[in-house]
């Protein structure tokens, strides 16, 4: 039975008074995370408009459909500015599917745990980071899940980017430039390991690290002339402090140390991707500031159903743009509500970003959506993820005991100068490294000054 | 026979059903105000170049390098100090920083030392640090201020480039997108802040051709005044001349409405039109004006002999369609011509004036009549036709003169006239060739010489390797082309080959003086290791090096965003021609050196703005040739088609191009360079040239057939009548455009102005003198013969004889 008090008036009405009273309780009939805690189904939290397309576009769209220019105008509020562009003028495609409203399929199971185990015990400290009741640094999962501040809501991002203990990422990659055409293509590697924050069996603590927050690597394995090029980030637990960065040429045989502030920069030729712009959250939080909430209601995010584990390798089919192959295929699904914050880099002073605008799904907190602004406030690039259980079919992979969550592919636009860096997580990458997650030795492996000298051979 | 009777039943018609006329016309009017509002004005730079030219094509397909759409702000200390002061140091932080923020900036192509691209590299035991020559803040103390000098000149770049070699200047170099830029709102920007930033001790100069279109926008202003005066001269004199409300009324109207259709339809169409050209529009305008007032004229002649203003205007359209139309024709053809420039401005703009001249026919030569049919009888007829010697002073004047003029056409002082005309023509021949073709100074020649711009060009040139690059491009086949030995080795070749030369640039850059760097810093900062191995993995080791951790766009300048081809840019002092001749006859002799197709690559000269001048000038000496010869021949077929005689197309082109070669010479005298900015003057001027002379040719065959082939009688009736309004829509369009040379800060238009002038005026002697004398001198058999067809007469008589309406 539709009750016509929660029709979509309501619901608009009802995120327009949360953001204007600065309330950040998720859910709108009824708060979200309790419902989570029970039984991990959110139906009772939203009215179906929030639920499904069909009742948030009174049934001109249903799920199944594809989102074209033709009918784009129909969810344009429910879609970041580029991604509408993107649509309507570049012959983007979007497929609908339906919104998950079983939470458990929209995190790793263990990091899932950690943040209902760990609920209530975070506190941001004196100078903004996060810490335990008991001033320890974090011990796992979303630290607020149910964040009551853009801080808060942000910390979320920033304290275990790929929700695994670590991770290693095939990654494919794709460059293509304003004409259409593959500018680059790029096989790389990347490795994140927490050293805080952690969910598995070995505690949340790697010993001897806790003032660190992770290692993360990348190496490039394709083509021959960047194969064995690697960067090596150490983050520091203090969000106030810049990671430490080094580069490796294998042809010299050296480690280069980058400038620890110079984050808007790519890491190999023909990249949009900067490492500021790693998970909506690439610089230590407090690098950053002047958070804040800027609206939150209903989006599209490409949060299911986005693997293709059955297709060779997991890549994906392209289309659009001006070669037919700029966008990959990608699904999503109407989310019931998203919170939407900024932040400006008020640490760099040569920043050529003003600020960016993040969409964060309040199910998991991970962000859906993000663009940067250019200093005189116009768009400049657009971020869009794409998540998945791994799951499709009878294809399944794990990341220990359970079915593996994880990233699966990615757009990186420049929307001024018209470049796209596309990239998905693939099975395998030249030189045999493969997908995985939660594994062990790979401190050793891939995130040491030594590591990189030895790949790079 | 039949066209005579067209003539009738469409003059018959227009005037019978004048309402439905005037309805139709403001129906039209109403249609073409519309589009009014869709004009857009504004310059698309690459439109301003000729599609065809190898040059231009080297620079749409590699649009990067030598951008043009480059600005170079200069910071100069005034003082006498270096720029490594606080003051200095901060300014050069505020404006990098500040630029970003101009509208269509490229944020990863903002260059200074103090951006984060300028960088300076240390070797250390612990590894390699590429550190921005300015810290996080520009320095404030004399150990940062120390530092920072050090940095510079530790930095080969930065010191060449960024750094005057005095070190009392430094540039700022944004690069532009040019789908989103917006040169005026870009000017606004530069200019705001450049008033803000300077100050006693710092002068700032701005460069670049975003500039130099944002001042073009800026004077842009000046049209509009320059419009009001003109159009308001035009009218003052126009009033003095007929002083009664027909006369005044009528040419304001019709050239307003024919002004409405013609920017209406170019709104309509949807091209854009560029600032520069926007004054011909007004000389159209004129033209309109000049139309209507020989047809007024004709109107009054007419309504003197018929005492009934219907049909006078009647018989004023049945004699003056045809010559109307002719000369209506020549001008449209004229225009259009100037399409054969392959230059895509100029096609829009021929399109644009050419439709424009094709609507003075409805309106020029159906409308005038059918007003002056309804406004008020002149009560001034005989003051204004100077009959009985009862004109005013002014038009006593002008037929002393005109019959003065005729005086010199006929009789024993023609064969002394026809040699003057002679030598005259002949010396001007020598001079015209003479002229130089392409750009005679330093900076650009559409604006004054001590303008903002053209000093800023001087000081920058003075101060830094220039403003202007030749682009030699390497063109990669397969691969990318800057990580291969062959690339790096050519390129150094070449540059070693250019300065080693008898003219060489101020300086060279490429790739590849980037990759010895990186490969000593890399391979541990000893000189020694800075020679690259000749071997591909040398090469793409140090260009892995160098983009490693840096956006490609660092490096557009020098390889495009894909590596796949490359540049070798040459500085020069100035732009002047003779630099531009002798940078390109070196650097098509280095290219033959070291040869022209490589394996993976091939060389092309070139881009860059000194290989775009070129184009403009190469497109401006071989089309001017083309356009003329196209004139001449649609003019020569159209002409003797219309008097059924060779020999008449003959004599009416004589004047016209001997009009086109004493401009070039008075050009060439004055100092003016033939540019692409000419040639719609060149068009222009002939096609006003050939109406005088239609409409004088005719006049005179007319009187020959009524002074019972009298020739001199002929010339002398066809001078005082047609004559007289010849010279009198002449001077009223000498007068009214002349204001243009005095009131334009856009040297420009005020050249354009002094060349219309000169044109005009050459064009009207030339009419008036020598196409009697070619007619007197040749008698030709055109004269004889019936031209009826084309003739102001206006009915058969009963044994061949015509009645004349002007045997004044």
């Amino acid at each position: 039975m539709h009750i016509r008090k929660f029709d979509f008036d309501y619901s608009r009405r009802n995120f327009m008074e949360k953001t204007a009273k600065g309330i950040l309780t998720a859910g709108v009939l009824t708060p979200l995370w309790p419902l989570i805690a029970h039984s991990a189904d959110i139906t009772k939290a939203y009215p179906d408009e929030l639920l499904s397309i069909e009742g948030y576009t009174k049934g001109k769209i249903k799920t199944g459909d594809l989102i074209t220019a033709d009918n784009v105008e129909l969810v344009k509020n429910l879609l970041d500015p580029v991604a509408y562009r993107q649509v309507k003028e570049m012959g983007r495609r979007i497929r609908i599917v339906a919104s998950t409203r079983d939470v458990t399929r929209m995190y790793p199971h263990e990091y899932l745990e950690a943040t209902l185990r760990n609920k209530g015990k975070a506190k941001l400290d004196q100078d903004g980071n996060v810490v335990t009741t008991d001033g320890k640094p974090w011990i796992g999962g979303n630290p607020f899940p149910e964040g009551t501040s853009a801080n808060e809501v942000f910390a979320n991002l920033t304290l275990c980017w790929g929700r695994h203990d670590n991770s290693v990422y095939a990654v494919r990659d794709w460059e293509i430039g304003p004409d259409g055409d593959v500018s680059y293509q790029y096989d790389f590697v990347w490795v994140e390991e927490n050293t805080v924050a952690r969910v598995g069996a070995g505690g949340p603590y790697l010993k001897g690290l806790e003032d660190k927050l992770r290692f993360q690597s990348v190496f490039f394995t394709s083509p021959a002339d960047v194969k064995g090029t690697s960067y090596l980030n150490t983050w520091h637990y203090d969000q106030r402090k810049f990671p430490d960065l080094v580069g490796y040429l294998p042809a010299f045989k050296r480690v280069r140390k980058f400038p620890t502030n110079q984050r808007f920069e790519p890491l190999v030729a023909g990249m949009a991707l900067y490492l500021s712009d790693a998970w909506a959250a690439g610089d230590p939080m407090l690098t950053w500031g002047n958070y804040k909430i800027v609206g939150r209601g209903p989006f599209l995010g490409a949060v299911s159903e986005n693997w293709y584990g059955d297709h060779a390798n997991w890549e994906r089919p392209v289309h659009g743009g001006p070669k037919g192959q700029t966008f990959f295929e990608t699904q999503m699904e109407l989310c019931p509500e998203v919170i939407v914050v900024e932040a400006e880099p008020v640490g760099y002073s040569r920043a050529p970003v003003s600020k960016k605008r993040v969409w964060i799904d309040v199910r998991n907190m991970m962000y859906v959506a993000y663009v940067t602004y250019d200093r005189r406030g116009e768009i400049w690039k657009q971020f869009e993820p794409q998540y998945s259980l791994y799951e499709k079919g009878g294809a399944r992979v794990l990341d220990g005991k359970n079915t593996a969550w994880s990233w699966t592919g990615v757009h990186c636009h420049d929307i001024q100068s018209n470049r796209m860096t596309r990239f998905v997580q693939a099975k395998t990458v030249a030189g045999g490294v493969s997908s995985g997650y939660n594994q062990a030795g790979l401190y050793e492996k891939y995130l040491t000054e030594q590591a990189m000298q030895r790949l790079g051979t | 026979m039949e066209a005579m009777e067209l003539r009738h039943r469409l003059a018959r018609f227009a005037l019978g059903h004048r309402f439905l006329v005037l309805t139709v016309m403001a129906l039209a009017t109403a249609f073409f105000a519309v589009g009014l509002q869709r004009i857009e004005v504004r310059t698309i730079f690459s439109d301003l170049f000729p599609k065809n030219h190898p040059f231009v094509q080297a620079y749409k397909d590699h649009p990067n390098f030598g951008n043009p759409l480059t600005i170079t702000v200069m910071v100069k200390r005034k003082d006498g100090k270096d720029l490594y002061q606080p003051e200095t140091m901060k300014k050069i932080w505020d404006m990098s920083r500040e630029i970003d923020l101009a509208p269509g900036v490229d944020h990863d192509q903002i260059l200074s030392i103090a951006t984060e691209k300028a960088r300076y590299t240390v070797v250390t035991a612990d590894g390699i640090y590429s550190n921005p020559i300015m810290d996080d803040h520009p320095p404030t103390t004399a150990e940062e201020l120390a530092e920072v000098r050090r940095r510079v000149n530790e930095s080969a770049g930065a010191r060449t480039f960024l750094v005057s070699e005095d070190g009392t200047a430094a540039v700022i170099n944004a690069t532009f997108i040019e789908r989103l830029v917006d040169y005026g709102q870009l000017f606004t920007f530069v200019q705001d802040l450049v008033a803000r930033e300077r100050d006693e001790a710092h002068e700032v100069y701005v460069a670049g051709w975003p500039m130099l279109t944002g001042w073009v926008y800026f004077f842009g202003s000046d049209t509009a005044k320059i419009f009001g005066v003109t159009l308001a001269l035009m009218f003052v004199l126009l009033a003095l001349h007929m002083r009664n409300v027909a006369g005044i009324v009528t040419p304001v109207i019709v050239s307003a409405v024919s002004a409405v259709w013609g920017f209406g339809l170019v709104g309509w169409i949807g091209h854009p039109v560029e600032p520069l050209l926007m004054v011909v529009p007004l000389l159209l305008i004129a033209r309109c004006f000049s139309h209507c007032v020989q047809a007024t004229e004709r109107y009054y002649e007419l309504l003197q002999q018929f005492g009934d203003k219907h049909k006078a205007a009647e018989t004023s359209l049945v004699s003056l369609m045809w010559p109307g139309t002719l000369g209506i024709f020549t001008d449209v053809v004229g225009l259009l011509l100037v399409a054969i420039a392959p230059i895509p401005a100029l096609e829009r703009f021929a399109l644009f004036t050419g439709l424009w001249a094709l609507n003075l026919v409805p309106t020029g030569v159906f409308l005038t009549p059918v007003m002056l049919s309804l406004l008020p009888r002149p009560k001034n007829l005989d003051h204004l036709l100077a009959t009985e010697g009862q004109g005013g002073a002014l038009q006593r004047g002008m037929q002393t003169l005109l019959v003065g003029i005729g005086r010199f056409a006929v009789g024993r002082r023609a064969r002394f006239t026809a040699a003057v005309f002679v030598v005259l023509s002949a010396l001007a021949l020598v001079e015209m060739f003479r002229i130089q073709v392409g750009n005679p100074v330093e900076g650009s020649n559409l604006l004054r010489d001590d303008s903002q711009f053209n000093v800023a060009v001087r000081e920058i040139n003075r101060n830094f390797p220039g403003l202007m690059t030749l682009e030699v491009i390497f063109e990669g086949k397969s691969g990318r082309i800057v990580r291969q030995a062959d690339t790096l080795g050519t390129m150094q070749a070449l540059q070693h080959c250019l300065e080693s030369g008898p003219n060489p640039p101020t300086a060279t850059l490429s790739f590849a003086d980037y990759a010895p760097e990186a490969n000593r810093v890399f391979n541990g900062g000893n000189p020694k290791w800075a020679p690259l191995d000749p071997d591909d993995a040398s090469a793409a080791a140090a260009a892995g090096a160098l983009m490693v951790g840096t956006n490609a766009k660092a490096y557009l300048h020098v390889t495009d965003f894909e590596q796949e081809n490359g540049t070798v840019s040459l500085w020069y002092p100035n732009n002047k021609q003779a630099t531009v001749d002798a940078a390109l006859v070196e650097a098509r002799k280095c290219i033959d050196q070291v040869g022209t197709s490589h394996p993976n690559f091939l060389i092309r000269l070139g881009s860059g703005s000194i290989a775009l001048q070129q184009s403009i000038n190469d497109t401006v000496d071989l089309y001017q040739w083309y356009i003329l010869g196209a004139l001449n021949l649609v003019i020569l077929i159209g002409c003797s088609f219309a008097y059924r005689s060779f020999a008449a197309g003959l004599v009416l082109l004589v004047p016209v191009n001997l009009a086109n070669v004493f401009l070039t010479a008075a050009m060439s005298l004055v100092g003016l360079g033939l540019d692409v900015n000419s040639l719609p003057i060149l068009a222009i001027g002939i096609g006003v040239g050939i109406d005088y002379g239609i409409y004088l040719l005719t006049r005179i065959c007319e009187e020959y057939h009524l002074a019972h082939k009298d020739l001199p009688l002929a010339i002398r009736s066809a001078l005082t009548t047609c004559g007289k309004a010849i010279f009198f829509t002449a001077s009223l369009m000498t007068l009214g455009i002349a204001p243009w040379y005095f009131l334009s800060e856009l040297k420009f238009l005020s050249d354009m102005g002094l060349m219309l002038v000169v044109v005009m005026l050459i064009n009207m002697v030339l009419a008036l003198l020598l196409v009697p004398l070619l007619v007197y001198l040749f008698r030709p058999r055109f004269l004889e013969s019936d031209i009826s067809v084309l003739s102001e007469s206006v009915e058969p008589a009963p044994g061949g004889l015509r009645v004349s309406v002007a045997t004044l």
